[in-house]
Formats: structure tokens, C-alpha cells, sequence
């Protein structure tokens, strides 16, 4: 615990961020850079730091830009992924993850980690939450061959890949999110919680939520940025109908993230009787974790069900990559089979080289945000980037710890998909095999017109179908003037 | 025609009424007199044995209850059914029906369609006990009332039990070599489900629409344009697009296929349609004997056609322990004249090529239905449902637009879920029914699609 205090607790990760790497040494005369007070901002107005002399100092300390090179410590060989300890005792990934809170959410972080330990090998506890997801969410879902699709990209001497898809899409409220509530309303009713909180973009978070705590009869408070609720009109009055609260935020640019802002602030003030529902593989340790085990389902039941029916493991994983919660559902039980790739697809937007995007892992740079230590996008000042997708579930500037740790490691590999591309495999799946995959989805599908034409006869592809279309069908027919 | 079948009815002799009008067929032989059943607007009576549940006397042959699929027949429940087409029909609804009983038998077919309905349908769909709904009916009862399950067909992809049938039948184009597919739809989810199932094996598809609905459910019509449709516009509602695209049918016989969305029409397509779909009341069977050791004392359903009510009842027909009650939609008032109640309040006659209940008038012109649950507004029936109505063997309740809304609300309140509003009036009948039952009693509602496609006009819906 006093490691954790020492290594820079950020308070209110609210508005500003840390970035661990400023431009200049402290070391230098000019002190009273932006810089260095965003590293020692307490939420205070533009306050001048003293000036500092490195007279009198006995300790030196060098900061680079570099992170790498800073770590000096000599790491024994860990290349073997079964031995990676994901996270460690502190919530760490490698140096991502961690629990970046105000001190008043240690305690409430740690008790959450206690109980998710205790339930973890419960066998009670287990029971109920597969009874529930059987019953209730609709699993296992199925690994459908899609073979239209598998047509679509044999090669003209016949050869080509196998598309596999799972299908997440059929789950109850229609995407993945819902292993996961499932799982922490379980959680937060073991804990004695009678009140959820939970923040929400274009709403599938919000309304997953509301729909688990109608189920088991909770209070439930969804934070939702002012123009998302505009935007999405009926899926706050889906949420409303489900019995939760949609409150309206309008500070910032009064979208997700400051959706996710504010309902931090409410848990820091209610701890005691509230859960916080965080609805991806990001946050404070333990969330990363504790959504990827939720969501491991997915992984494990694709093993079995490949199994059945190709008598072996998958050679490639697709998945794509708002927040990260579908694709380490998907990745986690493979991660420690070096011979199975994990591709991660992000959201290019208008383009890399637009400033419009939300390609984290491939544009962003290593800071942390509500909370973890993650790659995301910022601009020289440490000021979030407003990120941009057609999709809203990838419209988020940061990513999990979890994913930003296996790029790092080179075990998993991420591209990105534009906007456009997105919309063209939205159609083309819809054609070709009749399953409307949400937009998110779509931008995975994307990625296999560049996949599959590198791919060896017969590899064996299996893809996240996370989440369906329906939602998307209106913004769709737009822009794709049908 | 002969019938293979001789039914009695209870009331044991006919009556000469005037001979109903048939507007679209000519009635070719066949009975000429028909048992009026007007004015039937309260619900079905049943003795009660001594349990407080309705006793209904076994007949003597448990066969009358149930036509057999195995061979080809005419078509007939009891006096419903048969096929009253035009000529030109004939031949192509025959050539159907040797294809349907041999896809029936044939091993590759059956494997093909269970692989498909596993991992393209997501089948099975879970048998999910209600808790918090049946608390909430034993909290007003001194906290005794039935158990409630629920049959979650809105799980299924797409969202509704019509994939079912228009996966099997999708396939048996294919079989038959035919590479075009038309369909009428009347909400949207059959078409909705057509355009898929087609989309899927690479047929072309045309689907007949009414205007009239294409603006009550734009969504669906975009859906279906996404999926690679096309939707032709018939003035009017489903009625209309479905008497439209049989015509169309005849002019392209040999060339397209007509894929029944439910279990009207002449024979075969009910008995299709409902074998189809009647892997909901196996899987049913099966999850009851897993999670209670027993059948259900009792299996609710909406109605509009049929389909998904005969899917879920098929299983327990021969089952006289099994209450089978369908509900159907009694939109603004079952008096009000604007309604979809076609076993209360129609009468016999012949439509869109079968024989069973109706909404006409005196002059047998089809009355046009209303319902808040679009699927519901369909002015006819199964034939089957109208034989087991008959018969007894079923039980017929409405409710009304206000309750099924209603009933949306409390599900989606209660469980997180949202009922398609056709399912609602399902949902909605709860109210009565759960106060009558026992301590204890199994029923099983089932929800025969989601209602995210309704939340517009439950938003919109005047709060009373």
C-alpha cells in the first residue's frame, strides 16, 4: 500500500491529466511551465510553481521521454505469456493499470477487490451467475460459420481462410455488455449495495445496466452527457423505462467522458451505499480485471466450441477495440497460446491523419485517465483529445491498461478501420450472411478485406461479433444512401 | 371434398344459416352451411375440476385433436383449413407439399436446418423463470400465485420466433432449385426474417408490405433494405400485401417461392409454418422436464395468425393437463369495432385460401383490424387455432391496446425486458389469469419477440 501512495497518486482524474513524460527536466529555470503544474495540480486555479534550484538537492532524478529507458531494472526473460502476471498485486500491466483515484475511493477500490477474490472460486456464487446467463443472457452463444463470407474472400485458385463469427450479438439487449453487469450487480448485491451507478455514451452501457437492475430490483442512476442524450432521445427513454434515473451532464464537452467524470465524483461521495458499474476494461484496478473476467465466458466458450468443430484451437482472434472489453473477453483464454494471433481493430474515423479518430493504441501516448495508466489521446498539454467515430462504443480516448500492456509485449496487434470502411462492412454483412453487426463490430469485419488476403488455405479465423446492428440501421441508411 | 377427419360439434346438430360470403374464392364443394359463431365475446367457459383448473373431457380419439403430418392430406382441421385457390395454384402448392414431407424425412436436410438453427438462430432459446414478475402476482395475492416462466423467443436472431420458419422454408427453395423468394409481412419481422434467411443462402427477395405499415414500422423497411430486399408497397395493410403476393406467386409460379409467414393460407403452408415453428414446444417440453420434473399446467400466447402460438402448443396438444390459451389483441374494445379479435368476434368463411375465422361483416367484406401490436392486425386466423377452438381444446381471451402497453412497461420494469407489444398481450392477460391459479402452478408465457422496435410508439402512447 505505501508503494502505491508513493508512486503519484493524481487526485481528481476529473479534467486534467498526468502525463509521465514532460517535456522539460525540472531541473530547468523555467519552472512555471504547464507542464510541471499539470503534474502537481490538485484542482487548484493556474498557480505558479516556485522556482526551483537543483542547489541544495541530494537527490537526482532524470526524466525522459523515453518510459522505457527509464525502467532499469533487469527483468528475468518474460517472454513466456503464462507467466506474465496480469495484473499484479498493485493492478498493474507491466507499468499500465493501477488505481490513479482520490483517497476517498481506495477503500471502496479494495473492498471490491476483496469481494471479486472471494466470489472468484465461490462455487455458489458461480452457479447463480451461469444460471443467470444461461436463463437470462441467452448462452453460450453460438460460433456460427459464416460461409458467404468465407466465399467472399477465397482467392480465385479456391484457397482462402475459414470466418468464424461469435456471436455476442445474440445476447439479451444485444451486445457483450451484459456479462459484465450481470456479473457486478451480482457483485454489488453481495456486497449489501442497493444503488448503481453508471455512466453511458450513445446509451448500450446505460441501457445494459438499467436492464440488470430492473432484474434484480436495484436503484440505478445512469450519467449521460447532454448531447449524447439528445442524440439518442430513445434510448434514455429505454433506461427510464427499464426504472433507472438518467442524469444529464453539461459540463465539458458533455459527452462521454465527462459522463464518466461525474459519476466518479458521485461514487466518491456516496461509496458506502453505491456500486459503480464501470462498463469497460479500463478504470481503477480492480475494473480492468474484473470486466476482462466477466467477459472471459466468450473466450473459453470459443475454445470448446472450436473444438467441436474443427477439432482444434483458433489461429487468429479479431476483435474490435473501444474501451477493450470485447476483445480481452475474446483474447483472455488465449493469451497464454503463443500460436493464436490477437488482432485489435480501432476506429479510425476520418482518417489517422485527420485528428479525427479514436485510434488510441496506434496514435495515442501513455498517460493516465479515470484512474489507469493506459495509452491515450492527448495533446501536448495533456488535454484529452476529443476522439471521433461513427460508432460511439469506439468513440473513447483512452483504452485498457490490459490492451495497452499486450501492444507493448508485441502479443497482441492492433490496426485501425475508418468510418467508411466501417459502413462498407456494415453492408456487406448484412448481405452477405443476413447479421446486422453493429457498427463497432463492423469495424472488425473491416479489417478482414486487408486480413484475409495475407492469410495461408484454411487458417481458422474467429471473430467477435460483439454486438447487432439495429441500433446502427438509421445512421447507416444514411450514409450509405440506401 | 371428404375430410378425413368427422368433427361434431358440441352443439351435436347443424343449422341451416344463409350461406356466408366468400369474397376472394368460390367455395368448390364443401360444406355449405356453416355454424355461426357470433357474438362471442366473452371468454371461452370451461367446467373447473377440483383443483380450480378447467377440466376438459379428453375426446374419445386423442387423434381428433391433432392432424397428421406424416403423409399428405387435404389439409383439413376438422372443418377448417383445405385450399381454396385459384387453379393455376393447385399444382404448385401440391408440388410443395411432396417437397415439405420428404424435407420432413430427409436426414442432410434435418442436420443442415439444426446446425443452422443452432448457430445462425442462437436455438435453444432459454426457458427463464420470472422472478421478479411472479412475486410481484403472489404479492397481490397473500403471496400465493402461480410460477411464471418465460419462453424468451425474443432472444432468437433477429429478435422474433419468425426466423424459425423462414430459415427451414429458405432452404427449401434452395432445394427446389429457385433462386427467387417473395413474402408478405405485416409488422416487419417476417419479412425482416425473409430478407435474412435469403441474405443468407443467396436468394433474391421481395417482400409485399402495406403502406399503411410501412409507416407504422419504418425501421423494419429499412432492415429489410439493408439485408439486400427489396420492398414493393401494396396500398392498404398486410391483408392487401398478402393477397397481392399470392397473386404474384401465380403469375411466376415455377419461378419464385412463396414463403408463408405464418400459419394461414391454403395447405400446405399451415402445416409448414406450424411444423416449423413447433420446435419451441420440444425445446419447451424438454427444459420443463429439466427444471421442474413436469409439463406446464398451463401455456400463454399472443395471437395475430398463429405461428408462434401453434409453435409453442403443438407439443402439448394431446396433453389435456396442458392449458392452452392464446390472447388475442382487443385493440380499442372488443365493442369498439376496432380491434384484431378473430376468435371472439368473427365468423367463419373462407380467406386468402383457408377456411376459418374471420372479420367480416355482414357482407363479408374483411373488416379492417386495429392493434397497437402491428403483428396482431391481421383479420383471420390459423385454421388449426380455429379447430382447437372448436374442439375446446383451446382457450381464447383479448386485451386491450391500454393493457398491452401497460404490460410492456411491468416487464420491462420488472425483468429488464422488453416484450414485443404483439407478446404484451400476452403479458397483459397475466393480470386475470394469476389470481384464478393455484399456489404453485406452471405457466409458461411465451415471448414471442423484443419490443426494442416498439419503444417509439410506447413512448408516444398517450399515458391514461
Amino acid at each position: 500500500m505505501a508503494i502505491a501512495a508513493a508512486a503519484a497518486t493524481s487526485p481528481t482524474t476529473a479534467r486534467t491529466t498526468a502525463t509521465l513524460s514532460p517535456p522539460p527536466p525540472i531541473s530547468s529555470s523555467s519552472s512555471s511551465s504547464s507542464s510541471s503544474s499539470a503534474l502537481l495540480n490538485f484542482g487548484l486555479a493556474k498557480s505558479t510553481a516556485r522556482p526551483r534550484t537543483t542547489a541544495g538537492l541530494s537527490i537526482s532524478c532524470t526524466m525522459t521521454r523515453d518510459a522505457a529507458a527509464a525502467v532499469a531494472v533487469t527483468e528475468k526473460d518474460d517472454s513466456d505469456p503464462a507467466l506474465w502476471s496480469r495484473p499484479d498485486a498493485f493492478g498493474r500491466f507491466g507499468k499500465f493499470g493501477g488505481k490513479y483515484v482520490p483517497e476517498t475511493l481506495m477503500y471502496a477500490l479494495t473492498e471490491l477487490e476483496s469481494a471479486f477474490n472471494s466470489i472468484r472460486n465461490d462455487p455458489d456464487f458461480q452457479a447463480e451467475l451461469g444460471g443467470i446467463l444461461k436463463d437470462y443472457v441467452g448462452r453460450e452463444t453460438p460460433l456460427y460459420f459464416a460461409e458467404r463470407l468465407t466465399d467472399h474472400y477465397r482467392r480465385p485458385n479456391g484457397e482462402g481462410p475459414h470466418i468464424y463469427l461469435k456471436r455476442e450479438d445474440l445476447n439479451h439487449t444485444g451486445a457483450h455488455k451484459i456479462n459484465n453487469a450481470i456479473g457486478q450487480v451480482l457483485l454489488a448485491k453481495r456486497l449489501g449495495k442497493k444503488r448503481i451507478i453508471a455512466e453511458t455514451g450513445a446509451g448500450q452501457h446505460g441501457v445494459a445496466t438499467a436492464t440488470v437492475c430492473a432484474r434484480f430490483g436495484l436503484e440505478c442512476i445512469i450519467y449521460m452527457g447532454a448531447q449524447d442524450m439528445e442524440r439518442q432521445a430513445l434510448n434514455v427513454f429505454r433506461m427510464r423505462l427499464l426504472g433507472a434515473e438518467v442524469r444529464g451532464v453539461h459540463s465539458g464537452t458533455a459527452t462521454l467522458k465527462d459522463a464518466t467524470s461525474e459519476a466518479i465524483r458521485d461514487w466518491v461521495t456516496n461509496v458506502e451505499s453505491t456500486h459503480y458499474i464501470l462498463g469497460s476494461v479500463a478504470g481503477p484496478h480492480p475494473y480492468p480485471m474484473m470486466v476482462r473476467e466477466f467477459h472471459k465466458v466468450i473466450g473459453e466458450e470459443t475454445r470448446r466450441q472450436a473444438m467441436e468443430k474443427w477439432g482444434g484451437k483458433p489461429d487468429i482472434l479479431v476483435a474490435c477495440v473501444g474501451g477493450g472489453s470485447n476483445a480481452m473477453g475474446l483474447f483472455e483464454d488465449f493469451v497464454k497460446d503463443k500460436d493464436v494471433r490477437l488482432i485489435g481493430v480501432e476506429a479510425a474515423g476520418f482518417g489517422l491523419d485527420s485528428g479525427k479518430h479514436a485510434a488510441t493504441l496506434t496514435k495515442g501516448e501513455v498517460g493516465v485517465l479515470h484512474g489507469a495508466m493506459s495509452y491515450l489521446l492527448q495533446d501536448d498539454d495533456g488535454q484529452i483529445i476529443e476522439p471521433h467515430s461513427i460508432s460511439a462504443g469506439l468513440d473513447y480516448p483512452g483504452v485498457g491498461p490490459e490492451h495497452s500492456f499486450l501492444k507493448d509485449k508485441g502479443r497482441a496487434e492492433y490496426y485501425c478501420v475508418t468510418d467508411e470502411e466501417a459502413l462498407e462492412a456494415f453492408k456487406r454483412v448484412s448481405r452477405l450472411e443476413g447479421i446486422i453487426p453493429a457498427l463497432e463490430t463492423s469495424h472488425a469485419l473491416a479489417y478482414l478485406e486487408k486480413l484475409c488476403p495475407t492469410l495461408p488455405d484454411g487458417t481458422k479465423v474467429v471473430l467477435n461479433c460483439s454486438g447487432r446492428g439495429d441500433k446502427d440501421v438509421q445512421t447507416a441508411i444514411k450514409y450509405l444512401k440506401l | 371434398m371428404t375430410s378425413l377427419f368427422h368433427f361434431k360439434t358440441t352443439a351435436g346438430h347443424r343449422h341451416n344459416y344463409p350461406q356466408v360470403v366468400c369474397p376472394n374464392h368460390a367455395v368448390i364443394g364443401g360444406n355449405r352451411h356453416f355454424k355461426t359463431s357470433k357474438s362471442t365475446v366473452n371468454p371461452s367457459v370451461l367446467r373447473l375440476n377440483k383443483y380450480g383448473t378447467p377440466a376438459i373431457d379428453p375426446p374419445k380419439e386423442r387423434l381428433e385433436w391433432v392432424v397428421d403430418t406424416k403423409s399428405p392430406s387435404t389439409g383439413k382441421f376438422g372443418r377448417f383449413g383445405g385450399r381454396f385457390v385459384a387453379e393455376t395454384l393447385i399444382s404448385a402448392l401440391e408440388e410443395l407439399e411432396v417437397v415439405f414431407h420428404h424435407v420432413l424425412q430427409d436426414p442432410e436436410f434435418q442436420e443442415e436446418l439444426t446446425t443452422a438453427l443452432k448457430d445462425y438462430v442462437g436455438r435453444e432459446t432459454p426457458l427463464y423463470y420470472a422472478e421478479r414478475l411472479t412475486a410481484h402476482y403472489k404479492g397481490q395475492n397473500l403471496g400465493r400465485g402461480p410460477d411464471i416462466y418465460i419462453k424468451r423467443e425474443d432472444l432468437a436472431h433477429l429478435g422474433a420466433h419468425k426466423m424459425n420458419n423462414a430459415l427451414a422454408q429458405a432452404m427449401i427453395a434452395k432445394r427446389m432449385g429457385l433462386t427467387a423468394v417473395i413474402a408478405a409481412t405485416g409488422a416487419g419481422q417476417h419479412g425482416v426474417a425473409t430478407a435474412a434467411a435469403c441474405a443468407k443462402f443467396g436468394l433474391s427477395c421481395t417482400i409485399f408490405m402495406g403502406t399503411a405499415d410501412m409507416e407504422k414500422q419504418p425501421s423494419s423497411v429499412d432492415l429489410m433494405n439493408l439485408l439486400g430486399a427489396k420492398v414493393r408497397p401494396t396500398a392498404g395493410s398486410f391483408k392487401d400485401a398478402t393477397s397481392d403476393s399470392i397473386r404474384d406467386w401465380t403469375e411466376k409460379l415455377g419461378e419464385v417461392y412463396y414463403l408463408a409467414g405464418t400459419a394461414v393460407g391454403p395447405h400446405p403452408c399451415p402445416t409448414m409454418v406450424r411444423e416449423f415453428q413447433s420446435v419451441i414446444g420440444r425445446e419447451t417440453r424438454r427444459q420443463a422436464a429439466e427444471k421442474w420434473g413436469g409439463t406446464p399446467d398451463a401455456v400463454v400466447a399472443c395471437v395475430g395468425s398463429g405461428s408462434n402460438a401453434l409453435g409453442i402448443f403443438h407439443e402439448f396438444v394431446r396433453d389435456p393437463t396442458v392449458r392452452l390459451i392464446v390472447v388475442e389483441a382487443a385493440g380499442f374494445g372488443l365493442n369498439s369495432g376496432k380491434h384484431a379479435a378473430t376468435l371472439a368476434a368473427g365468423e367463419v368463411g373462407v380467406y386468402h385460401g383457408a377456411m376459418s375465422y374471420l372479420l367480416q361483416d355482414e357482407e363479408g367484406q374483411i373488416i379492417c383490424p386495429h392493434s397497437v401490436g402491428v403483428g396482431m392486425e391481421y383479420p383471420g386466423v390459423a385454421p388449426e387455432l380455429s379447430f382447437l377452438k372448436e374442439t375446446g381444446r383451446m382457450e381464447f381471451y383479448s386485451a386491450s391496446d391500454e393493457e398491452a402497453v401497460e404490460a410492456y412497461r411491468r416487464v420491462a420494469r420488472l425483468e429488464g425486458i422488453l416484450p414485443a407489444l404483439e407478446a404484451s398481450h400476452a403479458f397483459a392477460y397475466l393480470e386475470k389469469l394469476c389470481p384464478t391459479l393455484p399456489d404453485g402452478a406452471k405457466i409458461i408465457i411465451s415471448c414471442s419477440g423484443r419490443g426494442e422496435k416498439d419503444t417509439e410508439t410506447v413512448f408516444n402512447y398517450p399515458i391514461s
